[in-house]
């Protein structure tokens, strides 16, 4: 696997950190435009890294852009920007084009035709989403929702009315998958920020005379965080692995089962060391509180995942539970 | 976190490594079919010497010790991999735990040239087993605070040599185990605090040793009240530097803290249940869902601990980050037998497997010890929130 450099990482988070700042964020949540930010995106070229190198792009797989996405959760990105980049990479494996330059989300339908999640992808962060339907793949215009989501988000809807603009068929794809497992890495980004907000609080914030980082209660709630922000990282970084350019959804499982709880033991003992002012609308940690509650319950929460993991591991003939994960969960090395 | 990032980077066990397991396996299987699951669910805790004695004639103790000692010269992913086969099975690897992770390691890296040709091949045939002293009855978590002393021994048969003096409690094994190291004062006073403090080897059949096994709440004996009077031990029972002790234990740890032992201590138990569940598929999603959350957080720790496997290759010591897995690891272990208990009485009705239930009850008891072995949970958060910059 080729490991991003340290430059490179280093340039697209100066960017993020230009462009979605929370003033930033909060102008997009109240109406704003994102059209300046996916323009500075776009122009880095990371979009394109998923993308071989024959069709313009930088051929990375997907270990290599981790990274790059968990950035975009730590700053709470408000455009597609991996989904944009997995969508780019899908279209090319089926020697198709997306036939649009904006940002375009994942939409993953049912049988029904209904989107397999019961929060829609917020309407600021694309234009325009790839939709699956069995191994049929449509580019369709997204428009905006009439109503802002429980979470304060205003919800994208599928345009179905408009003509695709663009159709391919892909076999062995799961779109469910890719949003998911993209979730979770966003999931593990703002679980890290908030961490890092969190301990300079709490080295500023004096209470009783001394910092409230001197407290051992405290302290010890910051390590349960830590905890959890890092194994969140790990189980986000295994389920964005891809074998033979498709992922495992047990893997991602894996991954949207981790950071399941670590979203909501981070959230909590943030709210905890904050105090009412982290309720505060106008104190910036809302906004990273209710991007992590929105994605818990983004394209399936723990149960549908972790069931997947439970009944694999019965129907498999595993003489150990070590051997299942080995088998079914450990990510391959990548040549 | 940036450095947490690059210690948990993606590592993988080499191919070399992945090729001992077979062999492994093959072996273990006479071993674990005799073992009742409610047996094999000891997991580090199961003691069995002609086990040991088998492992060292294959050569798999002191995998990692050079050849010259008597070891296997193979690298930590073999050790890993190796544990981890151990464990999973349920093996009773007890009698020589201790010895082959800490005492052979400690004894390569401080010993005299001497003591290490003296001491490590045995360890590595498997025919000395060792224990640590640790605690003593007011030094638990606050180690710094021991007060059993060796003071030199002017006497002594090869004019040097030290008395020891006082009592080590909690130690794991110590009626079954050949030797000792432990952590006394040899300098100093308690005031000191770490300053002063040696790790010597005692010979648990030395004159004055008095070793009394304590009973545990499920009836068994594992660890114990050991009794230091008057002990005479040679000048080369001290190992290392005298006075360096805490900083030789502290090394210790990111190897005790790390590896599969935390995180498959609960496994022959959550084995056991998911065959229970699999001869009733689909009958209780809500089983499957708890057994799949289990098994998410056991897959994501695994990964851990194979990237800290990784950095001890490289030559590193991540004993904060060993830290963080024992801590996430031990929580894990004992929501296993929470889950599983909240889960199996779901229908009173039902019949259980008379082996599911005394593996259950067992684990259920003993899975506190699980997060104080080792460094308390609450010591280890308080190590993390410094690593993290609070204090």
């Amino acid at each position: 696997m080729i490991e991003l450099d340290d430059i490179f990482l280093d340039s697209f988070t100066g960017l993020l950190d230009t462009v979605s700042d929370h003033g930033a964020i909060r102008a997009v949540e109240a109406g704003g435009s994102t059209a300046a930010i996916w323009e500075a995106v776009q122009e880095s070229g990371f979009v394109d890294a998923l993308l071989p190198e024959d069709d313009g792009g930088a051929g990375f797989d997907t270990a290599t852009v981790v990274p790059l996405v968990n950035a975009a959760g730590e700053r709470l990105l408000p455009v597609a920007f991996a989904q944009t980049m997995v969508a780019r990479m899908l279209a090319a494996r089926a020697g198709a084009e997306l036939g649009v330059d904006g940002a375009v989300t994942l939409w993953p339908l049912s049988e029904e035709g209904t989107l397999r999640s019961q929060v829609a992808p917020a309407a600021w962060e694309a234009g325009h989403a790839l939709v699956q339907q069995g191994h049929q793949f449509t580019v369709r215009p997204l428009v905006v929702g009439k109503q802002r989501d429980g979470f304060g988000y205003i919800p994208a809807e599928l345009d179905m009315g408009a003509e695709p603009l663009a159709s391919f068929t892909l076999d062995g794809v799961d779109l469910l998958d890719w949003a998911s497992a993209i979730t979770a890495l966003l999931i593990a980004g703002a679980c890290n920020k908030v961490l890092a907000m969190t301990i300079d609080y709490l080295n500023e914030r004096k209470q009783f005379g001394r910092a409230l980082s001197k407290f051992q209660a405290i302290q010890h709630n910051c390590a349960v965080m830590a905890e959890h922000a890092v194994i969140a990282a790990t189980a986000a970084r295994i389920g964005f692995t891809a074998d033979d350019g498709n992922l495992s959804t047990l893997r991602v499982a894996m991954a949207r089962s981790v950071t399941f709880d670590a979203a909501a033991q981070i959230s909590a003992l943030a709210h905890a060391g904050f105090a009412a002012i982290g309720i505060t609308e106008e104190y910036d940690l809302q906004l990273y509180v209710r991007a992590l509650k929105r994605w818990q319950i983004s394209f399936g929460s723990d149960s549908f995942w972790a069931r997947k993991l439970g009944q694999a591991r019965i129907a498999g003939t595993y003489d150990t539970s070590a051997d299942f994960i080995r088998d079914r969960l450990a990510p391959e090395p990548v040549a | 976190m940036t450095s947490f990032a690059k210690t948990f980077r993606a590592t993988y066990l080499p191919a070399e490594a992945e090729a001992f397991r077979a062999e492994i396996k093959e072996f273990l299987k006479e071993w674990t079919a005799k073992r009742p699951p409610h047996r094999r669910a000891r997991s580090w805790q199961g003691f069995d010497r002609e086990f040991s004695l088998a492992l060292g004639a294959k050569g798999w103790l002191g995998l990692t010790i050079p050849k010259q000692y008597g070891g296997g010269d193979r690298s930590f992913f073999h050790r890993f991999v190796l544990v981890e086969e151990l464990l999973a099975a349920g093996a009773p690897v007890a009698a020589h735990w201790i010895a082959d992770r800490q005492s052979a390691p400690l004894l390569l890296h401080y010993g005299t040239q001497e003591q290490r040709e003296k001491l490590i091949p045995a360890i590595c045939r498997g025919e000395a087993f060792y224990c640590i002293g640790m605690s003593e009855p007011n030094s638990g978590s606050d180690l710094a605070s021991v007060r059993s002393r060796a003071v030199p021994d002017g006497d002594g048969p090869d004019g040097g040599g030290w008395v020891l003096n006082g009592q080590k409690i909690w130690t794991t094994y110590a009626h079954e185990s050949d030797y000792m190291i432990a952590l006394v004062r040899t300098s100093g006073e308690p005031d000191d605090r770490q300053k002063g403090l040696s790790q010597i080897l005692i010979d648990l059949k030395a004159p004055g040793v008095t070793v009394r096994p304590i009973e545990d709440l499920t009836g068994e004996a594992h660890f114990n009240e050991v009794f230091f009077e008057d002990v005479r031990l040679p000048a080369d029972a001290l190992i290392g530097q005298e006075g360096n002790g805490w900083a030789q234990v502290n090394a210790e740890l990111a190897f005790e803290r790390s590896g599969p032992e935390r995180i498959y201590s609960s496994i022959v138990l959550l084995d056991i249940w998911a065959d229970f569940l699999a001869r009733r598929a689909g009958a209780n999603p809500a089983a499957e869902v708890a057994l799949g959350r289990l098994l998410a957080r056991m897959a994501a720790l695994r990964e851990m601990s194979v990237a800290i496997t990784g950095r001890l290759v490289e030559g590193e010591s991540p004993v904060l980050e060993a830290a963080l897995i024992k801590e996430l690891g031990t929580t894990m272990e004992q929501d296993t037998p929470v889950e599983i208990a909240r889960l199996i009485g779901d229908d009173p009705d039902e019949v259980v497997d008379p082996e599911l239930l005394r593996t259950l009850a067992y684990v259920m008891q003993v899975s506190p010890a699980y997060s104080l072995r080792g460094g308390t949970r609450e010591i280890l958060r308080g190590m993390i929130a410094r690593g993290l910059g609070l204090r």
